[in-house]
């Protein structure tokens, strides 16, 4: 019965290519199939997992500051952000106009936020940032008609004295992108808050505890079916700062309207008890995100309010560093106590004329006069039988040059001035009328107030400097003593104790005879050296550091008044000031 | 009579048969894995029961075919291509609509899409007018009208608009060309023509079908849009490893992150719940019943019986490579359903009507 097929050759021949094309297009499904589900299986099914289980992040309360006294003086509120989770939403246009007559942002602008969310459609995107409460109430109330928008209450950084001691404290922000990368641990993800200056940064870790969070399994409406974990956040833990509230707000008050820095501590433990920095600002406005016209604002301040001039800020310190000078010449035996010198207003070398302050000379001066009267003439004299080589060995003893080691970021270094350094900045020698110069502080050298204050501090205790710092001691959020900060010989200055004394005689003589006559106070024994630095911004800087009592010292204070014109005559009495609040209230 | 249905009983290819049996049992497993919950409030077996109506409907026209011989669609095929023309192009006027697109018609309680019958109906009048001018094919005008033939369909359904279906009538229509033996100059000239033809087509395209091709090429253009589909249905496979969940175990299938999963994305389904061994049984399946189809072709009596299983071939073949080729996320989501396991009574209908052409083929590569 059968009968030979009447199908063509060539047809049978192009059917065998089909049946290899089919074959090849199986066998391409068979080994992608192998690829997606043995070789990418469980990165895929940890997708599948993650796809149906949301993390939800709860932030931790940051640690609440306070100050030596447990005055309260940061800590947090609540904030509640409006966000809309772009899964949730069904008609998106119809819901930024609702949205938008409530909050007053415009419609296209919450539509553009949702609309560009990144990865999880079920992850709320941020719409409005520290939600006024009436607007919150508005939309409580009309909840039924806002479908997709949730209300979130996240603890918001709150600095409540605004800008006392804002540099000093500095502020929280969001993090960015290149501190992600650097930090980037798993501890951290995009809008996490961190310390952005100041203590908030240094002490970072301390204060900002851990994120909770839970775990819970959605469908694909996102709709909560179980909740697999719960990790309660850790609060970030409290720091007590060696800072004296009221002496800082009185140092801020006396700082108004200048530009300058206030450093009291205490020499023998390196507590800080007031740092105050002006022009200051208010640390709140950073904590949702800074307003492009605040930002505008600071950073285009000519007086620069954000920078903290006793840690950042390098001036020339004059006069104050004709202590360095004298403590250098006494210890290499280029002057003794006895000596005397003439000044006659003027001081030549080579065909170089150096000038005193004091235009008629100071006449015929001992050592402690000297110091007292801060004649140039007599430190010219003797700086330059130091030499520059003599400068560098004691500003090397003294630290200068290098970190003073306080808790709060980036510091300055200066500048100290050396026959190399002029080599490799200039491309000349130093010169001798370099080390003229350099004798009385002015010419190439700069220091932060915080390194003039760190001279003050060795003299006072005659040669140990305490490490300076902020932080007095580390508390958990229910009061317990966690850290109690040490104090710490930071560097020892290593200087006869007799040379010291003699500096000191000069320094108690500056204020009851010298340029420092205004920081004079009966009740006070007040020790201490003024200094007018000249400089290429303008109007002189005024000057002062000193410690009291002389007899037996308790604190060292350093001022700072940035163009602010004659040490003695401006800083001094601030000085004194300063120092009769603080046994006022120590009484 | 009598004789006939012994013949039939005879000489049918029970391994072809087989195979497409499995396959419908294998469907309504997954099927109502992936729709049981969804119905849930309702009825577990909502769509499981259509399905399987669907496909007992479609094994009774199986049957009727193969009382058919072949050689009689000589007669009919002009009337039936017409026929699906006036079917499409009501569709267009009075179609009910869903998603945007008019693809159903109905007729009383049923709705049903003549673009999937049609499919049937090209196989049947390309067979018809290829093996009868085949040797005329060589020259270029009589090459070109197939085109116009099956370009008239491909309008029809593109103004539904359905991007799939008419794709599906090109491959067809060039699987059957290509198998009757045109000239591959022809052919290469056709593609170069089409090719410099995309701008043009570009234009003419929909916003959402422009999307889809563009989400192709990347699906994380938009998660939760388009690309979405592909993104949750690349995780769904890929988590199934290689024994699979289990059944009604799948995360993403049971927990709905999958979209259309009882239709176009039903293969994520198999490959999430029954894993790489599931997908293998699956594409085993397949395998036989093209090999079969394949074979059944080469052994036909004459050209028209080659020329009708190779149509029937290319139908299921095609529909087979793309959907699962789009789950996987290496075609663009052209919206094809996947044969005997996609939800879907005219599809359902007319894989089991391109079955029956090949059984029919097979039978009567003998006289009886």
């Amino acid at each position: 019965m059968k009968e030979s097929s009447t199908v063509p050759e060539d047809v049978k021949q192009r059917l065998n290519w089909v049946l290899i094309f089919i074959i090849i297009c199986f066998s391409v499904l068979v080994i992608s199939l192998w690829y997606l589900q043995m070789i990418k299986g469980e990165e895929l099914s940890k997708r599948a997992v993650e796809n149906c289980i949301r993390s939800l992040v709860e932030d931790a309360p940051r640690g609440n500051i306070y100050d030596r006294y447990g005055e309260m003086l940061v800590t947090n509120r609540p904030a509640v952000i409006v966000s809309i989770i772009p899964a949730e939403v069904d008609n998106l246009k119809e819901l930024s106009k609702r949205l938008s007559k409530i909050i007053g942002l415009s419609e296209e602008v919450i539509e553009q936020k949702v609309k560009k969310y990144t990865d999880n459609p079920f992850k709320p995107v941020k719409i409005l940032d520290d939600c006024r409460k009436d607007k919150i109430i508005e939309i409580e109330e009309r909840k039924s008609e806002l479908k997709g928008v949730v209300l979130e209450v996240q603890p918001r950084r709150n600095y409540l004295y605004h800008e006392l001691a804002a540099h000093s404290l500095g502020h929280v922000g969001e993090i960015d992108k290149e501190e992600l990368q650097r930090l980037g641990n798993p501890k951290f993800q995009g809008g996490d808050i961190i310390g952005k200056t100041g203590l908030e940064k240094y002490y970072d870790d301390i204060l900002r505890g851990e994120k909770g969070g839970k775990e819970v399994e959605v469908d694909a409406l996102g709709r909560e079916i179980a909740l697999l974990l719960h990790r309660k956040p850790v609060p970030g833990k409290d720091l007590v700062l060696t800072i004296d509230r009221d002496l800082q707000l009185y140092g801020e008050n006396l700082l108004y309207g200048k530009r300058g820095s206030i450093i009291v501590s205490n020499p023998y433990n390196g507590e800080i008890l007031a740092l105050v920095n002006r022009p200051s600002f208010n640390p709140n406005l950073f904590v949702s995100g800074i307003s492009y016209p605040d930002w505008e604002r600071l950073s285009s301040d000519p007086d620069y309010p954000l920078t903290n001039r006793s840690v950042q800020g390098v001036y020339a310190p004059g006069s104050i560093f004709k202590v360095v000078t004298a403590i250098a010449a006494l210890e290499e035996g280029v002057t003794n106590r006895k000596r005397k010198v003439y000044c006659s207003g003027t001081f030549e070398l080579a065909d170089q004329v150096f000038t005193c302050w004091k235009e008629l000379g100071h006449g015929s001066l001992s050592f402690v006069d000297g110091i007292a009267h801060s004649c140039n003439i007599y430190f010219y004299t003797i700086g330059k039988e130091l030499g520059i080589e003599g400068f560098s060995k004691y500003m090397h003893k003294f630290g200068l040059g290098e970190k003073v080691g306080i808790d709060l970021p980036a510091e300055a270094l200066g500048t100290i001035p050396s026959s190399e350094w002029k080599q490799r900045e200039h491309k000349q020698i130093w010169f001798p009328g370099d080390t003229i110069n350099l004798s009385i502080g002015q010419g190439y050298l700069l220091l932060t107030p915080l390194q003039i204050h760190s001279i003050i501090c060795a003299v006072t205790t005659e040669g140990e400097i305490y490490r300076l710092h902020l932080v007095k001691e580390i508390i958990s959020p229910d009061g317990e003593t966690i850290k109690e900060i040490t104090p710490e010989v930071y560097r020892k200055v290593d200087i006869s104790t007799s040379t010291f004394r003699t500096v000191k005689e000069g320094l108690r003589a500056t204020i009851l005879k010298g340029t420092g006559w205004r920081a004079n106070v009966k009740e006070l024994s007040i020790a201490g050296k003024t200094g007018t630095a000249q400089n290429p911004q303008g109007e002189t800087h005024a000057w002062f550091m000193g410690f009291a009592p002389y007899e037996n010292p308790e604190v060292c204070i350093t001022i700072f008044i940035e163009n602010g014109g004659e040490g003695g005559e401006i800083a001094a009495p601030i000085a004194r000031a300063m120092l009769e609040k603080y046994f006022n209230t120590q009484k | 009579m009598k004789e006939k249905l012994s013949k039939l009983i005879e000489n049918l290819d029970y391994t072809l048969l087989f195979a497409v049996v499995i396959l419908c049992f294998y469907g309504i497993l997954v099927l109502y894995s992936s729709t049981r919950i969804e119905s849930m409030g309702g009825e577990p077996f909502f769509y499981v029961k259509r399905q399987f109506l669907w496909m007992i409907l479609g094994f009774l026209f199986l049957t009727v075919i193969l009382f058919i011989d072949y050689h009689q669609i000589e007669r009919y095929s002009t009337v039936i291509y017409f026929g699906v023309i006036v079917l499409l192009a009501m569709v267009i006027i009075f179609g009910r609509s869903t998603y945007g697109a008019r693809r159903w018609l109905s007729i009383g309680p049923f709705d049903f899409q003549p673009s999937e019958f049609a499919k049937i109906a090209l196989i049947i009048f390309l067979a018809d007018f290829l093996s009868k001018n085949k040797p005329k094919l060589d020259n270029f005008f009589y090459y070109l009208l197939p085109f116009a033939y099956t370009g008239l369909l491909i309008l029809l359904v593109f103004m539904q608009p359905d991007l799939g279906t008419s794709v599906v009538y090109l491959a067809i229509l060039i699987i059957m060309l290509f198998t009757v033996g045109v000239k591959i100059k022809y052919l290469v000239l056709t593609f170069i023509a089409a090719l410099s033809s995309i701008p043009v087509l570009w234009l003419i395209l929909k916003e959402y079908q422009k999307n889809r091709l563009l989400l192709f090429i990347n699906p994380n253009l938009d998660p939760l849009g388009g690309g979405y589909n592909v993104i949750q249905s690349k995780i769904a496979i890929g988590s199934g490893g290689f024994l699979g969940k289990g059944l009604f175990s799948g995360l993403q299938s049971q927990l709905k992150f999958l979209p259309a999963q009882h239709t176009d994305f039903i293969f994520s389904v198999v490959g999430e719940e029954l894993g790489f061994a599931g997908a293998i049984l699956l594409l085993g399946l397949y395998a036989i019943i093209l090999w079969r189809g394949t074979r059944i072709a080469l052994e036909a009596r004459d050209l028209l019986g080659t020329l009708l299983a190779t149509g029937a071939v290319a139908f299921l073949f095609f529909h087979i490579i793309v959907n699962i080729g789009m789950a996987m996320g290496m075609l663009p989501a052209t919206g094809l359903p996947l044969p005997f396991l996609s939800y879907g009574g005219s599809f359902m209908i007319s894989n089991l009507l391109a079955i029956g052409i090949l059984l029919n083929v097979e039978l009567h590569k003998i006289k009886w």
